[in-house]
């Protein structure tokens, strides 16, 4: 009888793996499903990422130049935010730049350094850590492992081996509040933040002036979802700043909540949102009638170019519209040929430091 | 015959582990990847210098206080499920306190650690006291502790006692930080107090009259109180002391390791600390031993992830399944039939009860 | 403050109330019927997070919101197979294998993910299931679009409050299916087979978690996103107790909660200088304060929690 029991138990650990193995089945072969770019660019991807991870196991590859660069997260690269936006980023620099890339996801607070030290004693050359929280974990393992390089996405350290990308928060909270305050026809704009980063609150402040600015008359209502990822707070929050306050446009710094908050808006005629920091939009989009977009992926690329040419660390790199990092994103064809152009002039005095005193 | 059950005792969890890597190992393989190195990755990572094993009982301490909690409660009949609230009310008591004191070196340490215990056993008595008092279900009333701690603590790393532009805590002062044993070993002396804790704890609650009657109000309160035992000052013992040892708990993590609050912190442990005190059978060592096992899961966990780019999830399935395995076998050991089936079979007759 | 007293406020709290109290309404009734047999499921979060994930698959790649959420019964039902075999079977301790679906059904769900999506810069828009509006009923007043202007599923989940009391209350299955729970070896005595009214408890519970959780998925929102259950499982563990396992209290704890979080999200929105986490700590301080103004005396199910061992007579 015992024998059953382990059996009966080996049984539904084979179904389980069962499961899995359909998973993996699902993913190669090609579905009926209706096809969406998306759904086939996904098929590829998958297939890309198996060859991608098999070409980083052989550590050899077309355009390989030898270098390795990791990236630690805390939230999902699927988030449709921050950290799919910083992913893409090191992607794009890494192919460019004919690196190799590799990261790890969801990573607890307290995994950081270890995750982080696994990657320096594999030999990664350049470690991407995409926000402030990881500046206590990049200090300790920089002062261990001090051939590593580390990449700090807004941070504030500058040593031998570390440099900080800063794109300017300030202007991204212009950039967006102008576009809010010349779109708006209630008169009322909203601000999701995610958590109370500074980087978080110097947007909103910037998008409230750069609103006002544009529109005396302009009232912000703000709200912390207090987390990166509950899509559906985000739709509640959305959906009460509309029925609560009529506001009509929305910018969010919030990664999946955001797209929680654009769900909501899609629930009303003439509710829109600014997207950031990837570009989110298109002309035919509903939604989104423009992005603020930070080039991470320049930035990163300049961090490679200095990896490679021995000059790393000390620096802080910063990212604005003056270098390009920063830019406006596809506008939506909701937004007319008028408001586009006074946007692209105030975005220039942005640029030009003439917009806000 | 005491002896045959111990073995089977330890066999069943080690059997259940190897069946969990199997499993895992066929997930590995349909992935496209090898499990002998994926396990190579995860065993070296875990153990492969003494620098990886310092990390790792890093690791293990605040699983080690979580499950001693759970443990220690369950013994005594009382589901604190609040483990993770108290473990965080013990850092944030020991932040303010290092912050607002100024007090260094060894006896802010000390201190420091004496206010964590005291604000965790303070955390843990609340739903003792309801319970007491209103007859509360403990397990709601300690889950719904753990939001508000946590919230709580993010308003103190958001606002109170915020330091710089990422919502973060100040850092500890370096005289308070716990020492490590040494460069290449660092392993912080957090650990050997929770090991003490562990042997302790059995100790008490084995070979102590004390601790005995804490076990008897665990196993039958009702009869308990017939034979005189203060049943509720015995159950409100247990909460304030395994309140007190996760909040110690989240003293140490923050002086020997985060060395500051912010989001994230001591996220988990709680409701690990339940499983490890549930695989372990509530004893009090067995818990620091399966505590360790959950550690270098998670430690080789995330050199397979930055190894082999096998995702994390993997396993997190296999612990699921070690859980799932281990507690099955020790279960299906203690069913009748089995218990009668090996009785037989080892040529004993069956004692009826 | 006068917004408060604007009706228009009054109404989108309410609504929202309904909203966010649907989830935790199905997973308190799976969580209800499951320990009324005697078996407490603390896995509800993994359930959901498994639940939401499959029916958000199914539903995106069929087109179909009621196959997405069918989907998401049925996995619940399997992930909840392995907590009724090990318990009701093997007789080992409950908390753990609740535990253990905590820990494994959250992983497998976003393996499945991985696999079946890859890495994209936005969060994959699934289905959506629409409102449907009662004919008559939803032009009355004020309480047609509270009442009678929802999904489907929403209409689902208040409609077996009623149908759970019917059946616990007045029907022999259900009067059965209580006694499981409260002394089961008189039950076995009287004929009933305890074992299997475990196992269709399971079942049960496992359907109505899964639902829950692919109600997040398709109908609150239409993305999947790690995290997306955010603890609803042990609030609606809570909200059981809450109740006293019964669905009339079941639904109010769950209302109640619904209500507290529709207010912190509008509080924030009023009074931006609160800090934010103050405000959400509301409805645990609110559920905490009402319980321990009521006291709960009655503990439940009598055999709530404990194995069931046949062979014992």
């Amino acid at each position: 009888m015992k024998k059953t029991m382990k059996t009966a138990s080996l049984i539904m650990a084979a179904v389980l793996t069962a499961m899995s193995l359909a998973a993996c089945g699902s993913a190669s072969a090609p579905t009926t499903a209706a096809g969406s770019s998306a759904e086939t660019s996904a098929a590829e991807t998958t297939k890309a990422e198996t060859t991608k991870a098999e070409e980083t196991k052989a550590a050899d590859s077309s355009k390989a130049s030898g270098y390795k660069v990791a990236m630690v997260l805390d939230s999902s690269v699927s988030d449709g935010g921050w950290g799919a936006s910083c992913y893409q980023a090191m992607v794009n620099a890494a192919k460019d730049s004919g690196w190799e890339t590799v990261y790890t996801d969801n990573v607890a607070t307290a995994d950081f350094t270890t995750v982080m030290t696994d990657y320096a004693e594999l030999g990664y050359n350049l470690i991407f850590a995409p926000g402030n929280q990881y500046t206590d974990a990049v200090k300790q393992v920089a002062e261990e492992y001090p051939d590593i390089k580390f990449a700090l996405l807004n941070g504030t350290v500058e040593t031998e081996n570390i440099t900080s990308i800063l794109p300017d928060a300030k202007q991204i909270g212009y950039m967006a509040g102008a576009l809010a305050g010349l779109m708006s026809k209630t008169n009322n704009i909203g601000f999701i933040g995610g958590m109370e980063l500074d980087t978080t609150k110097a947007k909103l402040e910037c998008y409230e002036k750069a609103a006002q600015k544009v529109n005396p008359d302009i009232k912000v209502s703000s709200a912390y979802a207090g987390s990166f990822s509950d899509t559906a707070k985000g739709k509640e929050i959305a959906s009460s700043m509309v029925s609560t306050y009529d506001v009509d446009v929305m910018f969010g710094d919030a990664s999946a909540v955001d797209t929680g908050a654009r769900e909501a808006l899609a629930g009303s005629e003439g509710r829109y949102d600014i997207g950031q920091p990837g570009d989110l939009g298109s002309a035919d989009h509903k939604i989104i009638i423009c992005s603020v977009v930070t080039d991470n992926a320049a930035l990163l690329k300049a961090c490679m170019k200095d990896v490679e040419a021995d000059t790393f660390g000390g620096k802080t790199i910063y990212g604005d519209l003056s270098n390009g990092c920063l830019s406006i994103g596809t506008f939506s064809n909701l937004v007319s040929q008028d408001i586009q152009t006074q946007y692209k002039e105030i975005v220039d005095q942005i640029k030009a430091g003439t917009f806000i005193q | 015959m005491k002896q045959r059950e111990n073995l089977m005792k330890v066999i069943v969890p080690v059997l259940s582990i190897l069946v969990a890597f199997i499993i895992g190992g066929i997930i590995m393989i349909c992935l496209g990847k090898n499990p002998f190195q994926a396990y190579g990755f995860l065993f070296s990572g875990a153990f492969g210098s003494s620098r990886k094993i310092a990390q790792t009982l890093v690791i293990a301490c605040p699983l080690i206080f979580t499950g001693l909690t759970a443990a220690f409660s369950y013994k005594c009949g009382v589901f604190n499920l609040g483990g993770e609230g108290q473990f965080v009310m013990g850092a944030v008591a020991s932040i303010f306190f290092v912050t607002k004191s100024g007090i260094g070196g060894i006896a802010g340490i000390l201190l420091s650690l004496l206010i964590g215990a005291a604000a965790g056993a303070v955390w843990g008595a609340i739903p003792g006291i309801l319970k007491i008092t209103r007859g509360l279900n403990e397990m709601i009333v300690s889950i719904m502790l753990n939001y508000v701690a946590t919230l709580f603590m993010g308003y103190v790393y958001t606002t109170l006692l915020r330091d710089g532009s990422v919502p973060q805590t100040f850092a500890i002062p370096d005289s308070t930080k716990l020492a490590v044993v040494s460069k290449s070993f660092p392993v912080h002396w957090g650990v050997w107090v929770a090991l003490f804790l562990a042997v302790a704890g059995y100790y008490f609650l084995f070979y102590t009259s004390k601790g005995f009657k804490l076990r008897a109000v665990g196993l039958n309160s009702t009869a308990a109180f017939f034979n005189g035992f203060p049943v509720n000052r015995y159950v409100l013992f247990s909460f304030i002391a395994s309140g007190a040892v996760a909040g110690l708990g989240g003293s140490v993590e923050l002086h020997g390791k985060q060395l500051r609050l912010m989001g994230g912190f001591g996220q988990g442990y709680g409701f690990d600390g339940v499983a490890i005190a549930l695989i372990a059978q509530l004893n009090p060592i067995g818990t620091a031993a399966v505590a360790f096992i959950f550690a270098v899961l998670r430690k080789g966990a995330s050199t397979l992830q930055t190894g082999m780019q096998i995702p994390t999830a993997v396993v997190d399935i296999i612990q699921a399944l070690v859980i799932i395995f281990a507690v099955a076998g020790t279960a299906l050991l203690k069913l009748p039939a089995i218990r009668q089936y090996i009785n037989s079979h080892m040529g004993k007759k069956e004692v009826t009860n | 403050m006068n917004a408060f007293f604007n009706m228009n406020f009054l109404t989108e709290l309410l609504l929202s109330t309904i909203r966010m109290a649907t989830p935790i309404l199905f997973v308190a009734l799976a969580e209800t019927y499951s320990e009324r047999a005697g078996l407490v499921n603390i896995g509800l979060d993994g359930i959901m997070s498994f639940g939401a994930l499959i029916g958000f698959l199914i539903g995106y790649k069929t087109g179909s919101p009621t196959t997405g959420i069918l989907a998401g019964a049925l996995s619940g039902v399997a992930i909840n197979m392995i907590y009724a075999f090990c318990t009701i079977r093997l007789c080992a301790p409950q908390i753990v294998y609740g535990m253990a679906i905590n820990i494994f059904a959250p992983a497998l769900a976003s393996f499945i993910y991985r696999l079946s999506f890859s890495d994209t810069s936005t969060l994959i828009q699934g289905v959506s299931m629409k409102a449907m509006p009662i004919p008559v009923l939803c032009n009355i007043p004020v309480l047609g679009p509270l009442f009678f202007n929802h999904i489907p599923l929403v209409y689902m989940a208040y409609l077996l409050v009623p149908a759970t009391a019917v059946f616990f209350n007045s029907t022999k299955a259900g009067l059965n299916f209580k006694a499981v729970g409260e002394f089961p070896k008189a039950a076995e005595t009287l004929g009933i087979n305890v074992v299997l009214q475990k196992y269709i408890a399971c079942v049960i519970c496992g359907a109505l978690a899964g639902i829950g959780g692919a109600y997040l998925t398709i109908c609150y929102t239409s993305t999947y996103s790690e995290g997306i259950v955010a603890g609803r499982g042990f609030i609606a563990l809570s909200a059981v107790i809450f109740g006293r396992w019964m669905p009339s209290g079941v639904m109010l704890a769950c209302l109640l909660f619904g209500f507290c979080d529709a207010l912190q999200i509008r509080l924030q929105l009023l009074s931006p200088s609160t800090p934010y986490q103050l405000l959400q700590m509301i409805p645990y301080l609110c559920t905490l304060f009402v319980l321990a103004f009521f006291g709960i005396r009655k503990s439940g199910p009598k055999a709530n929690g404990q194995p069931y061992y046949r062979e014992e007579r």
